[in-house]
C-alpha cells in the first residue's frame, strides 16, 4: 500500500490542510470573532479586516505554527483527565422542598441517611483511589452535596474531622441548619461553605424554595449570610429560573452589599420534570443573567470590591486560557465521570450528582466494586463518551468548546438522548459573544478572580495595530 | 496592518481607584491571545470551591 496522499500544504484558510478560522458576530460595533472550534482558538478582527485577515498574514501565519500545540491542549482537557474531586451525599434527605431539585421527592423527604462508620469507610476508600491518580502534593476535593448534607450533621463533622489533612472539604448547604455551632466547626476547618438564595426578598426565593411545610427559608439564608460576611471560602448560588429572572440585578446587588466574595448564577437544570416548570426562555434568561453581571462589574467600578459571578467568569476562561477554567460543565465531554463523579447514601456512584435520581446511571457501588472499574462502566461512559463534535448542531458550532452544551443529564433526560443539545443552547450562545465583547474592550480580567492567571503562561498573543 | 505586538492579556484589575486616566488608545485591528496552565482536574460543575483567596 501507498503512502496516503498528503493533504494541501496549508496556504489558504478553511481549504485542504489549512487553518480553519469561522467568522462570527459578536454583536461588537468593530469587531467579528473568528474561531477554529477544533481547537478553541479565538481572534477578534475589525470587521473591515476580515477578508484581509483569512487572505493570510501574520495571524494566520503564526496560528499555522500553533495549531497542532492547540489541538493537544485541547484533547489533553477533553480526554485526558484523571478524578481528582467527589460530590459526596451524605444523605438523601433534605427539609427543603424545592422546585427544581435533581433528586427526586420521595428520596428527600424518606430517604436515608449514610452511617458514620460507611461514611468514614467510604472516604477511605477514596482516599486509597486518589493516591494512584493524583500526583503527590495535590490532595482530592470532596464537596459534601445534597439533598442537604447537614441533615446528616454528625457524619459529616466526623468524617471532616478523620480526613482533614487528606482532602480539601466543602459543603454546599441551604443554610437552614447552619447554626453557630456549624459554621464555627466549619470555619475553624477551613471548609468552603456554599449556600443557596434565589432571590432578594423572601416572596422571590419562596416562589421555588419552601420547606416541606411550605415555610419560607429566606431570613435563615440571609442570617448566615451576615454570620459569614468576612470569612474567606464562601459563596453563593443563585439558581435562575421563570420565576426570579427580574429579579437578579437585584440579588447581585444583595450580594454585593453582603460582601458574598463569589457566586453563581446557575440556569436552572432541567433534568426532572419539575425543574421544566420553571425553565426560563433562552433569550430572556440572557438578558437578565447579563444585566446582573454588568451589574456586578458596576458596583466592582464603584467600590474596587468585586463580586465574581463564576459561571460566567468560567465561560471569559474557556475563551483565554481554556486549561485554568475551574468548572467542567461548559466543556465536551463534561467533568462528570471522568474530572469528578458523586457519591450516593447507598455507595452508589454516579458520574455527577445530576444523576443520583437515574438508576440507569448508577455505575456500581463504591463497596463492592473497583472505582477504575466503575469509572470504565457503560453507566459512566454514556457521559463521557457524549462529544459534541459528533452531533448536531454543535458538531458545526464555531464556539462549540467554549459552551460544551451542558448538561448530558438534561440532554438525555429532557431532549431524548446524549447526542441531543443540552437545556440552553442560545443562552450559552449569547454569553460567549457577551464574553468576546469584553475581551475587545479589555475588560474582561474584571470579571475574573483575582490570581487567575497565576501559574498561567501566555502561548499565543498576537496584536495587530 | 503591518506591526505584531505581543502583549500579555490584560492582568487583574483590583486597585481600579489607584489607575490613573489615560488616553483611549488606538483599537488594534486584530486581537488574538491563549493563555495555557496545567489542566490540573480540580474543576467542578455546580459548586464552586474557593479555595483561593478572593479579591481583596
Amino acid at each position: 500500500m501507498s503512502a496516503p496522499t498528503p493533504a494541501s500544504p496549508g496556504r489558504y484558510a478553511n481549504s485542504g490542510g489549512g487553518p480553519t478560522l469561522l467568522p462570527f458576530d459578536i454583536g461588537h460595533s468593530d469587531y467579528l470573532a473568528l474561531t477554529d472550534p477544533a481547537t478553541a482558538f479565538w481572534a477578534l478582527v475589525k470587521k473591515e479586516r476580515l477578508a484581509e485577515t483569512l487572505a493570510g498574514g501574520p495571524l494566520l501565519d503564526a496560528y499555522r505554527a500553533r495549531v497542532v500545540e492547540f489541538a493537544r491542549e485541547l484533547h489533553g482537557l477533553r480526554f485526558e483527565l484523571k478524578p481528582s474531586a467527589v460530590y459526596v451525599n451524605p444523605t438523601e434527605r433534605c427539609n427543603l422542598d424545592c422546585t427544581y431539585c435533581y433528586i427526586p421527592r420521595d428520596m428527600r423527604r424518606d430517604g436515608a441517611h449514610m452511617a458514620t462508620d460507611k461514611l468514614l469507610d467510604a472516604l477511605g476508600r477514596l482516599k486509597a483511589y486518589f493516591a494512584t491518580v493524583m500526583p503527590a502534593g495535590r490532595r482530592p476535593r470532596i464537596i459534601f452535596h445534597g439533598a442537604e448534607p447537614l441533615m446528616n450533621r454528625a457524619a459529616l463533622f466526623a468524617a471532616i474531622d478523620a480526613y482533614g489533612d487528606d482532602y480539601v472539604f466543602g459543603v454546599q448547604t441551604n443554610a437552614t441548619l447552619l447554626d453557630d455551632a456549624a459554621l464555627a466547626f466549619l470555619t475553624d476547618r477551613r471548609v468552603s461553605i456554599g449556600l443557596s438564595l434565589d432571590g432578594p426578598l423572601a416572596e422571590i426565593t419562596d416562589a421555588t424554595r419552601l420547606t416541606f411545610g411550605g415555610k419560607s427559608v429566606h431570613a435563615k439564608v440571609l442570617d448566615a449570610m451576615e454570620r459569614l460576611r468576612g470569612y474567606e471560602s464562601w459563596s453563593v448560588i443563585a439558581t435562575c429560573t421563570a420565576k426570579n429572572l427580574d429579579q437578579l440585578v437585584p440579588l447581585v446587588e444583595l450580594f454585593h452589599a453582603r460582601e458574598v466574595p463569589t457566586c453563581m448564577l446557575n440556569a436552572v437544570r432541567c433534568t426532572l420534570p419539575g425543574a421544566r416548570t420553571v425553565k426560563p426562555a433562552d433569550g430572556a434568561l440572557a438578558t437578565h443573567f447579563i444585566a446582573a453581571v454588568e451589574r456586578s462589574h458596576e458596583l466592582f467600578r464603584a467600590s474596587g470590591r468585586k463580586l465574581v459571578v463564576a459561571n460566567f467568569a468560567n465561560i471569559l476562561l474557556a475563551i483565554l486560557a481554556p486549561t485554568a477554567r475551574r468548572l467542567m460543565c461548559d466543556i465536551s465531554p463534561c467533568g462528570g465521570g471522568r474530572a469528578f463523579f458523586a457519591l450516593a447514601p447507598d455507595g452508589g456512584l454516579f458520574p455527577c450528582s445530576e444523576f443520583i435520581g437515574l438508576p440507569a446511571f448508577d455505575g456500581g457501588n463504591l463497596f463492592r466494586d473497583e472505582i477504575a472499574d466503575i469509572l470504565k462502566s457503560p453507566a459512566f461512559a454514556k457521559v463521557t463518551g457524549r462529544d459534541v463534535d459528533k452531533f448536531a448542531p454543535c458538531s458545526t458550532c464555531a464556539i462549540r468548546h467554549f459552551c460544551g452544551s451542558p448538561c448530558p443529564a438534561e440532554a438525555h433526560e429532557m431532549n431524548g438522548s446524549m447526542e441531543k443539545i443540552g437545556a440552553f443552547c442560545g443562552f450559552y450562545e449569547e454569553q460567549v459573544r457577551y464574553a468576546l465583547r469584553l475581551i475587545a474592550d479589555g475588560q474582561a480580567a474584571d470579571f475574573l478572580w483575582d490570581g487567575w492567571d497565576v501559574g498561567v503562561e501566555t502561548s499565543f498573543a498576537v496584536t495587530l495595530q | 496592518m503591518s506591526t505584531i505586538v505581543t502583549q500579555q492579556v490584560p492582568s487583574t484589575a483590583n486597585a481600579v481607584a489607584a489607575q490613573p486616566a489615560a488616553a483611549p488608545a488606538a483599537q488594534p485591528t486584530i486581537i488574538a491571545s491563549r493563555q495555557s496552565c496545567d489542566a490540573d482536574g480540580v474543576g467542578l460543575s455546580h459548586y464552586i470551591l474557593m479555595d483561593r483567596k478572593p479579591s481583596a
